[in-house]
């Protein structure tokens, strides 16, 4: 291959590599934050059917404890996942606000998890998850809603 | 000359037997997903694979033929081996995923560690299929699985809007990745391969002959087409609780929880009762089948008739393709995910093990008189086409939507 | 279909890759290649053995199947049986004699794998 061609692809993949790590892993869009939020407000949902089983013990303890130590997991991870990455300019308040409320999760699925055979703590969580499942579907709205 | 009651009985166990976690992942998330949208691509899977099954049970019954006899003998040596090795990939990804599975519903039962339950469950499982005959491992695993039932009541009790399901049942088509990525998972889920490979050998170690076709066209008709209904029952319930909610399934313990919600605590252990039954008679088939297929193409004595003192390679390899699903298991990688790839790299290799049967079901000189007539034919290059289709199209889905997630 | 040694039959599609079936029944082997003699040729012997499989695969995989496999060994790895010790064939090809004698399914010999000494023996 005749050299003057071999420097322009090679300059063509570098140019490549760094468009790709520019925008790529590490920086948050709006849309990505935006999945992100989805999958909290799907998490709240999940929990809330979880803590009406215990709190009208229509469930198995085991089974409300296991799953609320994997969720609860879920929602740590994906709290990680968003304080880890760089918010864009616009998307800095909803960023910190999806931290919250995944942290919010977290705390949720934790108490469930302890108290996985009490009523009380499963109503407690129950309502917990519904205002976390809201706050978040509304974050998601007004991140979808902004261009 | 098997009486109808024990036609019947087989017919209930394959019922029981047909949903394995593949089918129980996938199903949960296309109702999650699309709500009943794809109840029609489960309905062409599940006669797919009725389809399949009645052709590699007719094979093996009329010319003593299991389907990697079919494939060294006709495909040939070097063609047959590409068929051998991605057959025996998926099988060992079936059987972790499964293995697995059956780990985490132990610990959603008990809560001791999965890493624990996966040992359990290996030993649990040599020593079953050690203890029991090859009919009475199909019928304890297969009447088990019956109690997902439970979900069919679900969907009956939910009392969702059943002209939306009706119209689930028509075939549509959405150029949207994600929903076509599900049609293939949920297409793929119900026409495992290795079902219908343990199903061929089965066939042999029950010593069919020709006086079982009649069983083996009901089978394929009335199990696997039962056993479809468990199947759509699993995305109705789930479209009608998850979907409107949002819930994205990526447990599988959240599988049950439509029959905690309608039925309490009895609900959630009929649920998981029927799916832990599922998936444990799920890896016994897919180890089966791996340690059959491997014997069968390079001329090993084989099959639990024989015992293992008869047929060491073939035992040793069986508690290999296990032990190998032992340390998937372990791997740290969600079952889930596992299982993911399983459903989808499998129909990328069913075409190599599907040809070859269709060219010997047709062949009278294999078959004589019971070679394929004209609805088999139709049906059996029409499923061709449709697999064809799907392979092709299973992995650059399985990237372009990373695995569903979007 | 049954076909008695000697007759003329489509050798690629009959007799090459199927299974072979000693008198007792038992599974021993697949016919993993041919021997043709004479002018016209005939089927003067089946080649069983995974020794042979290097010859089976496409050129640029031969290497890595012999390191695999081995060396073709005759009596080890490969085995000669005469086509007189073909009785017929229709499922598989059936032998005359029994496997131990003719050197094939030795890797079924229970003894070769202490298979006494497994917990449900």
């Amino acid at each position: 291959m005749p050299l003057p061609r071999a420097r322009l692809l090679t300059g063509a993949a570098t140019a490549l590599v760094a468009a790709a790590l520019a925008t790529g892993c590490g920086d948050l869009s709006r849309g990505e934050l935006q999945r992100g939020v989805q999958s909290l407000s799907a998490l709240a949902a999940q929990g809330r059917l979880l803590a009406d089983g215990v709190a009208r013990d229509r469930t198995k303890k085991t089974y409300a404890r296991v799953m609320s130590r994997t969720l609860g997991a879920a929602a740590q991870h994906e709290a990680e996942k968003l304080a880890d990455a760089t918010p864009a300019s616009d998307a800095q308040r909803e960023r910190d606000r999806a931290v919250d409320l995944a942290g919010e999760l977290s705390e949720l699925y934790g108490r469930l998890q302890t108290f996985a055979g009490d009523e009380h703590v499963g109503r407690e969580v129950g309502a917990g998850m519904r205002r976390v499942q809201a706050k978040a579907d509304a974050l998601d709205e007004s991140l979808g809603a902004r261009p | 000359m098997k009486t109808i009651g024990k036609i019947a009985l087989g017919i209930i166990a394959a019922i029981g037997g047909f949903l394995d976690i593949g089918d129980l992942v996938f199903n949960t998330q296309a109702g999650a997903t699309f709500r009943f949208d794809l109840l029609w691509a489960v309905v062409l899977g599940t006669i797919g694979i009725a389809v399949y099954a009645e052709m590699c049970g007719r094979v093996a019954a009329v010319s003593g033929r299991p389907v990697f006899d079919v494939i060294r003998m006709r495909l040939g040596f070097s063609t047959g081996l590409v068929a051998l090795v991605a057959s025996t990939f998926v099988n060992l990804l079936t059987v972790g995923a499964e293995l697995g599975g059956l780990a985490l519903i132990l610990e959603l039962l008990f809560d001791t560690t999965y890493s624990m339950f996966v040992i359990l469950a290996f030993f649990l499982l040599i020593v079953i299929v050690a203890g029991l005959p090859f009919g009475g491992l199909e019928r304890l695993f297969g009447y088990g699985g019956l109690l997902l039932f439970v979900f069919v009541a679900t969907a009956i009790h939910q009392e969702p809007d059943w002209t939306a399901v009706g119209n689930g049942f028509i075939p549509s088509i959405k150029w949207d990745p994600t929903y076509l990525y599900f049609v293939v998972g949920v297409f793929s889920a119900a026409l495992m391969p290795y079902e219908v490979h343990f199903y061929s050998s089965g066939a042999i170690e029950e010593r069919w002959t020709k006086r079982n076709l009649k069983e083996n066209r009901l089978n394929a008709m009335f199990g696997y087409g039962i056993g479809g209904i468990l199947a759509c029952a699993l995305i109705v319930v789930s479209g009608q609780l998850f979907h409107p909610l949002g819930v994205d399934p990526t447990d599988l313990g959240t599988v049950a929880l439509p029959a905690q919600d309608a039925f309490g605590e009895t609900g959630l252990l009929l649920a998981l009762g029927g799916m832990l039954f599922a998936i444990g008679g799920a890896t016994i088939d897919s180890s089966f089948a791996g340690a059959y297929n491997v014997a069968q193409f390079l001329g090993w004595e084989w099959g639990r008739y024989r015992g293992p003192r008869k047929a060491p390679r073939f035992t040793i390899a069986w508690l290999l393709f296990l032990a190998l699903g032992v340390v998937l298991a372990e791997s740290g990688i969600n079952p889930v995910d596992i299982t993911e790839y399983s459903v989808v790299f499998s129909v990328v290799a069913l075409p190599f093990t599907y040809l070859p049967l269709i060219l010997i079901a047709r062949d009278r000189t294999f078959m004589g008189e019971h070679a394929n007539g004209r609805l088999a034919s139709v049906l059996g290059w029409g499923y061709f086409a449709v697999i064809i289709v799907l392979a092709i199209a299973a992995i650059p889905l399985l990237l372009a939507t990373n695995g569903g997630g979007g | 279909m049954s076909l008695r040694s000697g007759e003329e039959i489509r050798l690629g599609y009959r007799l090459l890759d199927e299974q072979i079936i000693d008198v007792d029944g038992k599974r021993c082997g697949r016919v993993d290649d041919l021997e043709l003699r004479h002018d016209p040729p005939r089927v003067t012997a089946i080649l069983v053995g995974v020794g042979l499989y290097p010859r089976r695969v496409p050129r640029r995989l031969r290497g890595l199947v012999r390191r695999l496999v081995g060396p073709e060994t005759w009596g080890e790895n490969a085995l000669r049986i005469p086509w007189e010790e073909v009785d017929r064939i229709d499922a598989a090809v059936r032998l005359k004699g029994k496997a131990e004698e003719l050197g094939l399914g030795n890797g079924d010999d229970p003894d070769r794998w202490m298979v006494r000494r497994l917990p449900w023996n």
